[in-house]
């Protein structure tokens, strides 16, 4: 029983972390159809900050932090200023591309400027210690991460429901030129999709630093292909869809870790995508995407 | 068969273009050092992947990111067909269903890799043609890493990261530049075909094609299908001349090279393909000779790991940015010479 429980904290905290980037990918997907593969190297960047503030002997935990989450905002406002908008209005697969060549030119600059290999960081070691929760041994961090997880979902839709700006976006998303039109200004309403995007990959950044506990160029390159798969599933463009599929990937892939013979052990990743593309088949567009026929404006 | 005025264009332009890479194989026959043959030679091999992504791609504007599976798979059922019972013996000495007990002819091995691809691009394209837009893209992506995690896994197949090596030289760079030139003609002919107009036409207004009673998802079929035979050809041109494959170079790293290469040129069109990988494969050469930190004009380049990574990246951004249609957009090289428009 307790092995049962121990798992499914497995899953959710897999899944929350699936579910924090895929929300990032999606927030940005929603408004300018833009499927960011960069997103991973502000994951890095994130990363790469908090072994700059460790040459620079801060450990304030705080600082660490901030900085990191600080740092992959403004990286993702960067992005967005210097690469995405000259491909603002472009088909799906310009953009796409685009955001191929800005993420191999971020890995091979971490590789150029940094070093090839991981560098330890172990500023946030202290966030990881066993605590007992109704009778199960589980890690604080995967607490932590599914905690962080719901409050960034309320946050997320207070924002959306509650505010002008999250109006906007919501609007945005479904008809961009009518948002324009009636006075908003687009540049702010994609700074800001950005913005939640870098926070999002900011928070998931501390996350997978506390349990790898070093950074490499490829930091975020595997999370974020299984983000864009929980996204695909979920209905990409669909914030809940994001959130759905985050979970569903970290539930797939604890049960294959569990289920799969030791020998099999490798290959995890072809079951885990392999069933994946079944729900794909069986739903193309996705569980939760919204049903609109081909031509339809929205 | 009677051509109409488009595909006879396109076969000038097919001509044309097969002038320049014949020039390019004599050039490099008669001239060249045995290394810079080699790399020639793989520039070809990128040429014949790079024309085999144009025929999914380029016609169904669908991005696939799988192709270097595919071409994975054909360069090694042609590589394990091949290869000599006695090599096979040591490299693969605990293969299943007796694998290592046999070996093919290069032809048969060869019309075998195409085959097995085939029916492997044709399940699961069945897939792929259900989906859309970016779905097919993480779908793709999907297969690359299925595909990938096989070969790693199975190390009593495929050796993993190891190499498989001992595999006959079967290929010379004459048999590549025929092959390059054969594949010119047929990807052209195939743009300019029914199949590869209603393919476009679907790509710019898939409602309407679709009212104009285009079967859509058969022909991306097709095209998927055509494209993966392409690709293990490629493959099983790379295995037959260089004598060792591993998993490596079909993943990430050659997948964004040969993207690249497809974009630069301009993937609507064949002169798009022929042209980006000829630039990139020069380009990426001088790129990399700098990397290494050598001696120029007296001053002494320190060593800069990963700059080829970077202007790769930076060729796919400015390219995006500034062209999004490539370099030759929808121009064929024809156009240039020839009067009038289709």
């Amino acid at each position: 029983m307790e092995y049962v429980a121990q798992q499914v904290m497995n899953a959710l905290a897999f899944g929350a972390e699936y579910a924090l980037i895929a929300l990032g990918l999606a927030i940005v997907f929603s408004i300018m159809g833009l499927v960011n593969f960069a997103h991973g190297e502000v994951i890095a960047v994130g990363g790469y900050t908090m072994v700059a503030f460790a040459a620079l002997a801060l450990s304030n935990p705080f600082i660490v932090i901030g900085g990191a989450i600080a740092a992959a905002v403004l990286m993702s406002l960067t992005l967005e200023r210097v690469a995405f908008r000259p491909v603002r209005y472009a088909d799906p697969t310009t953009g796409l591309l685009t955001a191929f060549g800005v993420s191999i030119i971020l890995q091979n600059v971490f590789l150029l400027v940094v070093s090839p290999r991981p560098v330890a960081v172990t500023s946030l070691y202290f966030l990881d210690w066993p605590v007992r929760l109704m009778g199960v041994q589980v890690s604080s961090l995967q607490v932590f991460e599914a905690v962080t997880t719901v409050l960034v979902i309320i946050g997320l839709m207070l924002f959306l429901k509650r505010t002008t700006l999250g109006l906007a976006m919501r609007a945005a998303s479904l008809d961009f030129e009518m948002v324009r039109m009636v006075g908003v200004r687009s540049n702010r309403v994609f700074a800001m999709a950005f913005m939640v995007s870098g926070l999002l990959a900011g928070l998931a950044c501390i996350f997978i630093m506390a349990r790898r506990g070093s950074v490499d160029p490829h930091l975020g390159f595997n999370p974020v292909l299984k983000a864009f798969v929980a996204c695909v599933v979920g209905g990409f463009g669909s914030l809940p869809g994001a959130v759905l599929g985050g979970f569903l990937l970290g539930a797939i892939e604890v049960a294959m870790l569990v289920l799969l013979p030791q020998e099999y052990g490798g290959m995890k990743d072809a079951f885990v995508f392999g069933i994946i593309a079944l729900v794909l088949v069986w739903r193309p567009d996705g569980i939760l995407s919204p049903r609109t026929e081909k031509g339809d404006k929205i | 068969m009677i051509l109409n005025p488009s595909q006879k264009r396109g076969l000038v332009g097919a001509a044309i273009l097969a002038a320049v890479l014949i020039a390019i194989g004599l050039i490099v026959t008669y001239f060249g050092s045995r290394y810079q043959l080699r790399l020639v030679y793989s520039a070809f091999v990128n040429l014949l992947v790079v024309l085999a992504m144009q025929v999914f791609m380029g016609n169904a504007r669908l991005t696939n990111l799988s192709h270097s599976a595919f071409m994975g798979i054909g360069a090694y059922v042609a590589a394990i067909c091949v290869t000599p019972v006695t090599v096979k013996a040591i490299s693969l000495p605990d293969a299943p269903w007796g694998l290592n007990t046999f070996s093919l002819d290069p032809v048969s091995s060869a019309v075998l890799a195409i085959v097995i691809t085939a029916v492997l691009a044709l399940i699961i394209g069945l897939f792929v043609v259900r989906l859309t837009g970016s779905g097919v893209t993480i779908f793709s992506l999907a297969v690359l890493v299925i595909v990938h995690s096989v070969f790693l896994y199975r190390t009593d197949i495929f050796k993993g990261n190891q190499a498989f090596f001992g595999i006959p030289q079967v290929f010379s760079l004459t048999s590549i530049v025929v092959l390059s030139v054969i594949v010119v003609f047929l990807v052209r002919l195939f743009r300019e075909s029914r199949w590869g107009i209603q393919l476009r036409a679907c790509a710019d207004d898939e409602v309407g094609a679709a009212a104009m009673g285009v079967n859509i998802r058969r022909l991306r079929l097709i095209a998927w299908v055509l494209s993966a035979v392409l690709l293990a050809v490629a493959g099983i041109a790379y295995a037959f001349f260089l004598g060792t494959i591993s998993a490596r170079p079909f993943y990430f790293n050659h997948v964004f090279l040969t993207l690249a290469m497809l974009i630069l040129g301009g993937m609507r069109t064949v002169t798009g393909a022929v042209l980006g990988t000829l630039l990139i494969s020069f380009g990426l050469e001088c790129v990399r000779w700098l990397e290494t930190g050598p001696v120029l004009l007296g001053v002494d380049l320190p060593e800069v790991l990963g700059l080829s990574g970077i202007a790769l990246g930076v060729v796919i951004v400015l390219t995006m940015a500034l062209r999004p249609g490539g370099i030759m957009g929808d121009y064929e090289i024809e156009d240039f010479l020839l009067k009038g428009q289709e």
